[in-house]
């Protein structure tokens, strides 16, 4: 059963509308990024998903479930990183974990409790209170508490903030796996390169819209700016051989030359067609592009006009997410 | 009795004191002893008893009588009337009619708040009997300490630096975090 | 141990075992050890009636309580809102009945080692005159209600207002409002106004309680009223909490 299945979502706080019309799904083993400006509604998002927010309009189904009728037996089955993500600063990490493993009906014993704090990276001095915690090990400590129950859907909230390069590397190293292992994830970051590295899917929401959704090649396909490319070249350009009209050159000089691509063709055809030219290209590296020019064309040119469909409406087929 | 309570009976004396204005006035007279049983020199926070007896000696029925018990210090230069508010949760009581010839007898429980010389008077009145005043027993009241220092020290002292012994041992096992 | 008892365990053990717990009971034995020694140290207290004193400290130990109840209250979601912690607990598995149980069942454990810190007071102030045993019992069936009560309305508020410092004025206030009768002197209680709120105040219905066990000797049997308006005040205010954290959005 899907883990999570958002549609047309609506919700009012305080009378303020801050969601109009959410949609995304996260299939078992998907790990799908949620992206947006802040304010946009993530959290909101996020927080409607495990039951803490009663919607306006639209669907919500966890499991099958609607989580705000089932909330409390659905937390069973969801793991969840809020930001901000606070502590009991006096108990110490064994006691933390030992705590909620009891609030989740899973009794768990010293072992066990030392295995999931290595499986987070987490080995701190027995005695020591998580009030003397480093924020990384805090934000550690917090993914160990959402993996407590061996969730099937984790709900993540900026799992990487605060963390060193070492240390991304080794939760997106534990992301991966849970997805491998079947567990569907909502990945909540600012962080594109988390994104691109981990997901399979994101999502765009903008001012409570979903603005772009799908797999994260497609959009960044559809959306991205005109590819940019920097070219290696052994020498110069042969004078005789002009750019062809779909290649578009930016600047050049001696060895190097910078290029945009029309969207229309395939870089590889375009560096055929150069190299047929006589074009001495050695090497070809990407410049710009990806996940971040989506983000600042969906986000900056808002939410697609009414009765307008989203690109690349995605599929819910499971995938596995794709681990740097 | 609260003075609302007073009030009303009064009230209810002066009504029944009209009906009966046409007979003579009853007349009251008022006993007042100290319960044989009572410690023979009291100290503060012991419990006294006192009996009164209110008989109607007039010819003509007494009806609404109150009688109510009243302190007096009389230590030299302490003259004053007593608050009962502490020393007796029984300090009135009214009867709706006394008839020619009986008596009514009260208990009157008391426990002694504090030392010094003392008169206890139990006073009836009705609205047609004159008030009447029992006589006075009088009364010498030991002070006792009410609070035996060799108890408080140890406790007062100790258990705050028990726990500042705790507070600290606590700070020290996790390295003065909270 | 289910969700409530462990949640109890965790409110229990952050209020005694804290730093700060440790501070606040450090804080109680200050206030009554500082009563006890008044009591030798001036003349005219030494020579209060017996009965008075224990009286005294019953309440003064009923206002601690209501104090800490309220502190804990306020604290126990308003201050977890700020600090962070208290959506962890909302996105565990435990329903908002079994959360509010389990916060208050700590708060109870507090007031029990409370009690259990004035018993040796009691005995120490008390144990020369009467009706200790009985201000002892009188204290654990009509304090527990009105400090318990007053830990309810600071957990509703808490939950409402999401400020710990929000909730704490009001509470306050309400608390020295009810506890005035402690500092008011009896001509002051008995006039119509005086009365009128000692039959609805739930902390003079125990002040009254403490008087007619302790001062006047009555049974526990005749305070029937004053235990109902205690409860009254429970229940009130525990439903007053309950609507509260079931409404708590996040």
């Amino acid at each position: 059963m899907t883990p999570l299945a958002i549609k047309n979502l609506g919700l009012a706080l305080g009378g303020e509308p801050v969601l109009r019309d959410v949609s995304l799904t996260v299939g078992a083993g998907e790990i799908v990024g949620l992206l947006g400006p802040n304010g946009a509604g993530k959290t909101t998002t996020m927080l409607a998903a495990v039951g803490l927010l009663p919607r306006t309009a639209g669907d919500i189904a966890v499991f099958g479930q609607d989580p705000w009728e089932h909330g409390t037996g659905l937390r069973r089955r969801i793991g969840v990183l809020p930001d901000p993500n606070g502590f009991y600063d006096w108990m110490t990490a064994r006691d933390y974990l030992t705590f909620f493993a009891g609030l989740y009906d899973a009794d768990l014993d010293a072992a066990s409790v030392t295995r999931r704090l290595d499986a987070v990276g987490l080995s701190p001095p027995a005695r020591q209170p998580i009030g003397a915690f480093s924020r990384g090990m805090r934000q550690r400590l917090g993914l160990a508490r959402a993996l407590i129950a061996d969730p099937l859907l984790l709900v993540l909230d900026e799992p990487t903030n605060g963390l060193d390069p070492r240390g991304r590397r080794e939760i997106h190293d534990l992301l991966a796996e849970r997805a491998h292992a079947g567990v569907g994830v909502l990945l909540c970051t600012h962080i594109l390169d988390d994104v691109e590295r981990l997901c399979t899917h994101a999502s765009f929401i903008a001012g409570g819209r979903t603005v772009a959704a799908g797999r994260v090649d497609d959009l960044v396909r559809t959306h991205a700016a005109q590819p940019r490319f920097r070219l290696e070249l052994s020498g110069p350009v042969p004078p005789a051989a002009p750019a062809p009209a779909d290649v578009r050159v930016i600047a050049h000089d001696q060895g190097w030359a910078v290029v945009d691509l029309d969207p229309a063709v395939t870089p590889d055809a375009a560096w055929r067609e150069l190299l047929f030219l006589g074009w001495p290209i050695t090497a070809i590296a990407h410049e710009g592009g990806g996940l971040e020019d989506v983000y600042l064309s969906v986000v900056q040119s808002g939410p697609p006009p009414a009765g307008a469909h989203t690109t690349n409406a995605r599929s819910t087929a499971p995938q596995t997410g794709r681990a740097a | 009795m609260s003075i609302h309570t007073l009030a009303l009976a009064l009230a209810l004396t002066a009504m029944a004191g009209t009906a009966f204005a046409q007979s003579a006035p009853p007349t009251l007279r008022v006993e007042l002893a100290a319960d044989p049983a009572n410690p023979a020199a009291p100290k503060m926070g012991d419990r006294l008893l006192f009996h009164s007896t209110i008989r109607n000696t007039g010819a003509t029925p007494a009806p609404g009588v109150l009688a109510w018990v009243g302190l007096v210090q009389v230590d030299p230069g302490q003259e004053q009337p007593v608050d009962l508010e502490d020393w007796s949760a029984h300090k009135a009581i009214t009867v709706k009619l006394v008839a020619p010839g009986e008596s009514v007898t009260t208990d009157w429980p008391m426990r002694l708040i504090a030392a010094g010389h003392y008169r206890v008077v139990v006073t009836a009145a009705s609205g047609e009997a004159a008030l009447t005043p029992s006589p006075f027993v009088d009364l010498a009241i030991r002070q006792k300490p009410v609070v035996e220092s060799n108890r408080v020290l140890p406790v007062a002292l100790g258990v705050p630096a028990l726990l500042l012994g705790g507070l600290l041992l606590r700070r020290r096992h996790t390295g003065g975090s909270t | 141990m289910n969700a409530v008892g462990l949640l109890a365990r965790k409110e229990a053990g952050e209020l005694l075992l804290s730093s700060r717990g440790l501070g606040w009971l450090l804080a109680v034995s200050v206030v009554l050890s500082g009563f006890g020694l008044l009591l030798i140290g001036s003349q005219e207290l030494s020579l209060l009636d017996n009965a008075q004193v224990v009286y005294d400290m019953l309440g003064i130990v009923t206002g601690l309580g209501a104090l800490l109840a309220v502190a804990a209250g306020a604290d126990a979601i308003a201050g977890e809102r700020e600090r962070g912690s208290l959506l962890p607990l909302l996105l565990a598995p435990i329903p908002r009945g079994g959360l509010l149980l389990g916060k208050i069942a700590g708060q109870a454990a507090a007031w029990a080692v409370m009690l259990v810190l004035a018993m040796p007071y009691l005995w120490a102030v008390g144990s020369t005159g009467q009706n200790m045993i009985g201000g002892g019992i009188a204290l654990v069936l009509l304090g527990t209600p009105v400090a318990l009560g007053f830990g309810f309305l600071a957990l509703g508020l808490g939950a409402r207002l999401g400020s710990s410092r929000g909730t704490l004025m009001p509470c306050l206030i309400l608390l020295l409002l009810s506890a005035s009768p402690l500092l008011l002197g009896p001509s002051l209680r008995q006039s119509a106004i005086g009365v009128a709120f000692d039959t609805v105040n739930p902390f003079s219905a125990a002040l009254n309680a403490y008087d007619a066990v302790v001062i006047d000797g009555q049974g526990a049997a005749s305070q029937v009223w004053h235990g109902l308006v205690a409860l009254i005040w429970l229940a009130g205010t525990a439903a007053f909490a309950g609507v509260g954290i079931h409404r708590l959005r996040h």
